[in-house]
């Protein structure tokens, strides 16, 4: 193309133009018949830009920091009497606790219970996020490398982001519990009513198949109910912020548009979920010991 | 008349490397800036359409240094690269150029909000088109008002994004 003249150019790039707008809709359409198809080139794409977007993500992550730390500054006086009084409540819940991990071992070991599995995990730290309306989901510099799987959970000391959909081997996406395509098995702990966290692409996901909708009341703690094998139970969610027409809205405990980073938590559970077959082909099959990795 | 719309007003040859990189590099670069994770509450979902105000600023003023080869390749990177649907920002910017292109010598050497006013003109259809291709990719009724809010926000930052590629242009190419 460089040889031509810069008339053959212009007329190339006009017949050119066409063509690819027809071949974008094509992609469009095949992507979303075939939503596998691209995958590959997904993931080769993720971890071929991923040192760029680690490297361009630096500086926004040390700016979350530094206004994190800003904000700590200002809010010391009242936080440091909020955390006394709250440690004194814990100190009451810490004894609660003691008592009840003695009573809990000694039950175990009448029912002689299989002790849960060690679970490993690994620190990585968030580089990019889908920019607009539409999807819900961050990219994270851990992959096949650092010994991460599809299927393992994402989440923060606060509770779960989200389910690792796509692994390369140095980059991971994560689909957050608020995307359009998430959906999450959960309980409502105060009455062990079972229902799905349907994300759609709102902030706060809804509550859907309850079986009856007055099960649940606002400031009620929403958990993974361990369903389908994916996530273990117990693992926090978010509280019953509204109940709209629609159903109950949860509040996430994680503030999703904020994370720096995040936990990958292999239960050793991820196995239970399909795999497509690239990606089969590289996920870790042995089972190593618990891990801790910091990137 | 496919030859006239290129050569009026004529573009000036630029034979520096560097210079004919500018507009693939600041696009690609605008690619990139949208999926970095700001830390701001709500900011992912309303992250402005960079690589739209890249591709109309460039298809005015230097449509034969973005050609639409490299439209195709950063839309389809950028849309990799942030999980939506393939193809859909491949497709945007390349409508963006067939829909600025006609257009171009109305544009040139036009005040700037002349050069805005059309610009707001083509977010308003894009982003309806974008509202419009999602719901039909997802078969539901999605929720306008974010799509609203973020053509809103990339109205608003068009002026400094066209100020950067304009001073960036005149760095490098020199007038023109």
């Amino acid at each position: 193309m460089i040889l031509l003249s810069p008339q053959m150019r212009t007329a190339v790039q006009r017949t050119l133009l066409p063509i690819l707008v027809l071949l974008s809709a094509a992609i469009v359409v095949l992507g979303k018949a075939d939503q596998l198809l691209f995958d590959s080139v997904r993931t080769a794409v993720s971890d071929t830009a991923a040192p760029v977007l680690d490297t361009l993500s630096r500086p926004l992550t040390a700016a979350g920091n530094v206004i994190d730390r800003v904000q700590m500054i200002i809010t010391t006086y009242q936080e440091n009497a909020r955390l006394e009084a709250e440690n004194q409540r814990l100190l009451q819940w810490q004894q609660t606790a003691l008592n009840l991990a003695a009573d809990n071992q000694r039950l175990r070991g009448l029912l002689k219970a299989v002790p849960d599995a060690a679970v490993s995990f690994v620190t990585a730290r968030v580089i990019a996020n889908s920019g607009g309306a539409f999807v819900r989901m961050i990219l994270i510099n851990a992959g096949t490398e650092d010994h991460i799987a599809r299927g393992q959970a994402a989440v923060t000391g606060e509770g779960l982001v989200g389910r690792l959909t796509e692994v390369g081997d140095r980059a991971a996406r994560v689909l957050l519990i608020t995307d359009l395509n998430s959906r999450i098995p959960v309980t409502v702990e105060s009455s062990h009513v079972n229902a799905v966290l349907a994300g759609d692409n709102s902030e706060r996901p809804r509550l859907l198949y309850l079986p009856a909708p007055d099960g649940v009341k606002v400031g009620d703690r929403i958990v993974t109910s361990g369903e389908g094998g994916v996530f273990p139970p117990g693992l926090p969610v978010g509280v019953v912020g509204s109940l709209d027409a629609a159903g109950p809205r949860v509040e996430p405990y994680v503030e999703l548009s904020q994370i720096g980073y995040v936990l990958v938590v292999d239960y050793g559970l991820s196995r239970s979920l399909p795999q497509p077959p690239q990606v089969m082909a590289r996920s870790r099959t042995d089972a190593s010991p618990p891990a801790r990795t910091m990137r | 008349m496919a030859l006239k719309v290129f050569s009026i007003p004529a573009l000036p040859r630029v034979n520096n490397g560097a210079a004919r990189m500018l507009p693939v590099a600041t696009t690609l670069f605008a690619a990139l800036i949208s999926v970095l994770p700001v830390q701001i509450p709500g900011y992912a979902a309303l992250t402005p359409v960079f690589t739209l105000m890249a591709a109309y600023h460039w298809t005015i003023y230097r449509p034969d240094l973005l050609p639409p080869l490299a439209l195709f390749a950063i839309g389809l990177t950028e849309d990799l690269l942030a999980g939506s649907p393939i193809g859909v920002n491949a497709l945007l910017l390349l409508l963006t150029r067939s829909a600025v292109l006609g257009y171009r010598r109305y544009f040139v050497n036009r005040t700037f909000p002349f050069v805005w006013t059309g610009f707001t003109l083509l977010t308003v259809a894009a982003m309806f088109g974008l509202w419009v291709l999602h719901c039909l990719l997802d078969l539901s009724l999605l929720d306008f008002r974010n799509t609203v809010i973020r053509g809103a926000l990339t109205i608003a930052i068009f002026p400094l994004a066209s100020f950067l590629l304009g001073r960036a242009q005149r760095a490098v190419m020199g007038a023109g």
